[in-house]
């Protein structure tokens, strides 16, 4: 019980030190407005091929520890929730089109023929990315 | 007590009977709506894949653990009709919910609520049908009951397919939600003093209520029940995975009908289950129950070994049919089996729960399984894997499974058990 207590203490402690150490934090943050043809979400957006075939949905991003993007998530193919399968793609090979309406569309520079035969993006394992010219790039 | 006929036999009227048809119809349909279409929505409503994953999991371990409470609560219910008829609300309210407020604890409850909800609903339907029809054409019952199911899940896969194409995610939701009205109306058509609830409970009929139930554990100390119980786990154990892998197989394999063909693969058995299965009802009292179960548990490795060597998606498609076999068979034998063995006892809806829960176990190990193997070696040796746990259960059944027909002329013990008493 009492270490319980020590630790809840010690932990206030520090959340109090890291509180004080961070500059300035009663200054107003700055503050930028992006107008929605600008900037979107893109989780759980359709993804079309240059010929318009159906590509899945992305559902994660995947960021290298630069914060830069590396690769995109998509839910490709399957029926009724039978047989897709998930498989990363390179950030590059994706294009977001402002479209005419509230949305992008997003349009992948692979075929389906190309991302079919990928293999499937596991967490905790090395990821491999399919890139537009066709050559596989795994993840650091 | 040497009557030759037997007393009062069950005369459920047409009306009832063609009222059960629609509803279990239209139960599949409400049913058919969720699973899949619950992660493609919530992706659509931008949630992330640990939050999906959370509240699959969840819905899993509820409709895990549920099994055997709704199974009690189905055998303490007096009235069948209205815990069906609670439960299908559930299930519609729980539609609604992911359809108007996708927000995690909104959907957390909701996606609770219908796994519980369904631990409660598949019991009911079977309790309603024994209790209109009684012992001495359940097999018939059964096989009508799978048909009208297969016909509504194969149905509502193609057509929800569709509106989840062209439209959304979201209005496959509306339309299961709108699909209560009329599950509800048919529901109230079955006559409810037709349904004999100590018949529906496993009790021989007109027997007064309050008398004390079989206890759990006498019943789980049974020894063809324990027997069913593994081989039902070897079953979905050595099945759950196969038609998701073979799906996934198909994507890699074929790029401009894998979505036709997978669908196929969906559709087709359900045709197959919805033609066969009276069929195996009727033979099932004809012939017993064992030379039915194991064709059908054969089937089973065939088609694993068949996924391992085929490769023409085509033919792919064709094999697949075996599994519609296989439901056939399954979907009739599993409560007719736990019925023939809770005769008398009060718990043939308790032991649907355990037999659930043996069922759940397995087709959550499944997919581990397979996983493991194919991620290891590779889809072949999957189902090699898979076929080797069919190959078990069949030997199990083969081996140790005994018959559980009750003798049909013998007018000794049996028909006191099956028909009860005369008042």
């Amino acid at each position: 019980m009492r270490d319980r207590f020590g630790i809840v203490f010690l932990a206030t402690v520090l959340i109090a030190l890291g509180a004080a150490a961070q500059p300035d934090s009663t200054a107003s943050p700055s503050v930028t407005i992006l107008e929605t043809q600008e900037a979107q979400s893109i989780l759980g957006r359709d993804v079309r091929s240059l010929t318009d075939e159906d590509m899945g949905r992305i559902v994660d991003i995947l960021v290298d520890g630069e914060g830069g993007v590396r690769a995109a998530i998509i839910d490709f193919g399957g029926f009724l929730g039978v047989g897709n399968r998930k498989i990363a793609v390179d950030w590059k090979a994706l294009h977001f089109v402002p479209a005419a309406g509230k949305r992008y569309s997003v349009v992948l520079e692979l075929t389906r023929d190309q991302v079919k035969a990928a293999p499937e993006y596991k967490e905790g394992k090395p990821t491999i990315v399919l890139g537009a010219s066709g050559n596989l790039e795994p993840l650091p | 007590m040497t009557e030759p006929l037997p007393p009062s036999p069950p005369h459920p009227s047409g009306r009832s009977l063609g009222r059960l048809d629609w509803f279990v119809f239209l139960v599949a349909d409400v049913q058919t709506g969720f699973g899949p279409f619950v992660a493609v929505y919530l992706t659509t409503q931008h949630w992330t894949q640990i939050e999906i994953g959370l509240v699959l999991t969840v819905s899993g371990l509820v409709s895990l653990a549920g099994q055997m409470p709704g199974g009690a609560l189905v055998d303490a219910a007096r009235s069948e009709r209205i815990v069906a008829g609670v439960a299908v609300s559930l299930i519609a309210a729980s539609a609604l919910i992911y359809a108007t407020s996708p927000i995690f604890p909104a959907v957390l409850v909701a996606a609770t609520m219908q796994a519980a909800a369904s631990c409660v609903l598949g019991p009911t339907i079977a309790a309603i049908s024994l209790g209109l029809v009684g012992y001495a054409a359940i097999g018939e019952r059964f096989g009508r009951n799978a048909r009208f199911a297969a016909v509504g899940t194969g149905l509502s896969a193609a057509v929800m397919g569709a509106i989840g194409y062209f439209f959304s995610a979201q209005a496959v939701f509306f339309v299961t939600a709108a699909l209560l009205i009329p599950a509800l109306f048919v529901l109230r058509g079955i006559v409810s003093a037709e349904i004999d609830p100590e018949r529906a409970h496993g009790n021989p009929s007109g027997q007064p209520a309050g008398k004390p139930r079989a206890g759990l554990r006498s019943l789980l100390r049974q020894r063809p029940l324990q027997i069913f119980g593994c081989c039902i786990l070897l079953f979905h154990f050595a099945n759950a995975a196969m038609l998701p892998l073979m799906g996934s197989v198909l994507t890699t394999r074929s790029s401009q009908w894998a979505t036709v063909l997978i669908g196929a693969c969906i559709v087709g058995p359900q045709l197959v289950v919805a033609l066969f299965s009276p069929w195996v009802g009727r033979q099932a009292q004809r012939w017993g129950r064992r030379p039915l179960l194991l064709v059908g548990f054969a089937a089973l490795p065939i088609r694993g070994l068949l996924f391992a060597t085929v490769t023409d998606p085509y033919l792919l498609v064709v094999v697949q049919l075996l599994d519609g076999l296989t439901a056939a068979v399954f979907s009739v034998m599993v409560p007719l089996t736990i019925a023939d063995l809770t005769r008398g006892t009060g718990r043939f809806n308790l032991t649907q729960g355990v037999v659930g829960t043996m069922m759940g176990v397995g087709a959550s190990l499944s997919p581990t399984f397979a996983g493991y193997l194919s991620d290891a070696f590779s889809s072949r040796v999957a189902f090699l894997g898979l076929a080797s746990i069919a190959v078990l259960g069949l030997a199990t059944v083969w081996l140790l499974m005994p018959e559980t027909r009750p003798p049909a002329r013998s007018p000794s013990l049996n028909r006191q058990a099956v028909v009860g008493p005369l008042p």
